[in-house]
């Protein structure tokens, strides 16, 4: 779609593809409430974290094993 | 005085000593609730004759007959919670015993009441809920803090000197901070959770909120079923990071709270040391995702196409949202928070305490809830999150405890501790309240006053 968004064009294909049914309102909710997450969700996506070891069977209620 | 403005403490020693009679003491408890809450929307249900069964049964605890709340966030044996929501999607919710109600009834006391709180605990700010905001007692135009905004205001209100939150991201700190009361956010584990909607939860915790945190001790005792021993610290090192929780907070806070953390630290004869945590920008996407993960199970289309109508269009959208982000990212926040444990486990190897402002800005507006910070204008959930969620993320507590007022409004400095340290916030607490002769907690909004 012209002038849409990358997160936009996401939004459509990924709601089409569940079938999740939204409104013009809700749709701009989402991709508000995206663009605050967005910088966030990147650091997330782009982080090198292939040195990060996983903590099997964490237990939050103690520090890590 | 009214025995209702006694500290909870005070309430259950006089009661035990027979100086105060319970029974009165609920029935103004609720006459106060008939009173304020018109103005405070704080309360959502009474219910006195359950209550008073509870106080007829009440075992010879260490709250026995003393009136408290209850955030909406757990079901009762005779109300279903509703969570601030006109429904929990793909959550059907019943009546119960849940683990707060059955904590609070083996100590004795009395539940008054339901509190208020954010729709489906979605916000720091407790602008929104199916039965209308709750109102900061300090100004009633402005935000009481959320999602416990219910205890939040009914505390700092006078209708009870004691209520039971729930933080799942900062959500007993936040109303605490707003409202110059103690909050604490208990060692994830730690506090009663049973029959909570969220049964896999692992940022959720129920925790206290009173105007001290010598209530604060005396209530968490109940929701923990052991008692916090109370001790005199000395010696502690206070870590500070400055950039970014105290150096983009508004000027107001964060000179107040300096002035709060010189203090304790000159009370405990302790240090002051800058530390430093690695990855800090990754701390609110991954708490973030980690518990939002917790309740997606629910969001499946035929769940989300039947939403209610009644349900907000912030979380009609956000529920949505949640339901189509990529699982990679879910599995990198992961992978994140056993990074963020590993470093704050060291980080507590150095330090005793964590310390900074619990919101980096007053009470906003309950029409326009964003606030200005050094970095310019962001909405109050951004600000308060940054501040408040790395304690969810990895299971440590926190106590937010009151140390000014900027703008005629609460100032709160958060201290974080290793895992276990609940009874060592609340002394720190203590110590804090003493350096500053206690002026901060014992302020009341002028409309209670």
């Amino acid at each position: 779609m012209e002038g849409e968004s990358a997160f936009q064009g996401y939004l459509h294909r990924a709601l089409e593809t569940f079938g999740i049914e939204t409104t013009e309102e809700e749709r701009a909710v989402m991709t508000g409430v995206w663009s605050l997450y967005e910088p966030g969700m990147e650091l997330l996506r782009d982080a090198d974290l292939s040195s990060v070891e996983p903590e099997p069977y964490p237990d939050l209620s103690k520090p890590p094993r | 005085m009214s025995a209702l403005d006694l500290s909870l403490r005070e309430q259950a020693a006089q009661i035990a000593a027979g100086e105060l009679d319970a029974g009165e003491l609920l029935d103004a408890c609720l006459a106060r609730i008939e009173e304020r809450n018109p103005d405070l929307n704080a309360v959502i249900a009474t219910f006195p004759d359950r209550s008073r069964e509870m106080l007829d049964r009440a075992p010879d605890g260490p709250l026995r007959g003393v009136p408290v709340l209850i955030k909406d966030e757990w079901p009762l044996p005779w109300r279903a919670e509703t969570v601030g929501a006109a429904s929990v999607p793909g959550v059907t919710l019943e009546p119960g015993e849940s683990g707060p109600y059955r904590a609070l009834r083996e100590a004795g006391a009395v539940i008054a009441g339901v509190a208020n709180m954010h729709e489906l605990g979605s916000s720091s700010t407790g602008n929104t809920s199916l039965y209308g905001a709750a109102h900061n007692p300090w100004d009633l135009e402005r935000c009481p803090g959320g999602s416990s905004s219910g205890p939040g205001a009914a505390v700092a209100g006078g209708l009870v000197s004691g209520a039971v939150g729930a933080d799942g991201l900062g959500s007993i700190r936040y109303p605490a901070a707003y409202c110059g009361l103690t909050g604490l956010k208990p060692t994830f584990g730690r506090s009663a959770m049973e029959v909570h909607h969220i049964a896999n939860t692992e940022t959720i915790v129920s925790g206290p909120l009173c105007r001290d945190a010598a209530d604060c001790r005396l209530l968490a005792s109940a929701l923990f079923g052991e008692e916090l021993p109370e001790g005199q610290r000395s010696g502690l090192r206070i870590g500070v990071i400055k950039d970014p929780f105290w150096s983009d907070s508004a000027p107001g806070i964060r000179e107040a709270c300096e002035s709060a953390l010189e203090a304790l630290r000159a009370e405990v004869d302790g240090e002051v040391v800058q530390v430093d945590l690695p990855d800090l920008d990754m701390i609110l996407p991954a708490a973030l995702l980690v518990a939002q993960a917790e309740e997606a199970a629910h969001l499946i289309p035929q769940v989300l196409n039947g939403l209610s109508p009644e349900l907000g269009l912030i979380n009609r959208g956000l529920l949505k949202l949640r339901a189509i982000l990529p699982l990679s990212l879910t599995a990198r926040a992961l992978r994140v928070r056993a990074k963020v444990r590993r470093d704050v486990a060291a980080l507590f190897e150095e330090i005793d305490l964590l310390a900074w402002p619990t919101v980096p800005a007053i009470a906003p507006s309950l029409t326009e809830p964003t606030i200005e910070l050094p970095s310019g204008f962001e909405s109050a959930d951004a600000g308060n999150a940054r501040q408040g969620v790395i304690a969810n993320l990895t299971g440590i507590p926190g106590v937010s405890v009151p140390v000014g007022l900027d703008e005629g409004m609460p100032v709160a400095l958060q201290l974080l501790g290793a895992w276990g340290a609940d009874a060592l916030l609340l002394d720190a607490a203590e110590a804090l309240e003493r350096a500053t002769d206690r002026k901060f907690v014992e302020l009341r909004p002028a409309a209670v006053a």
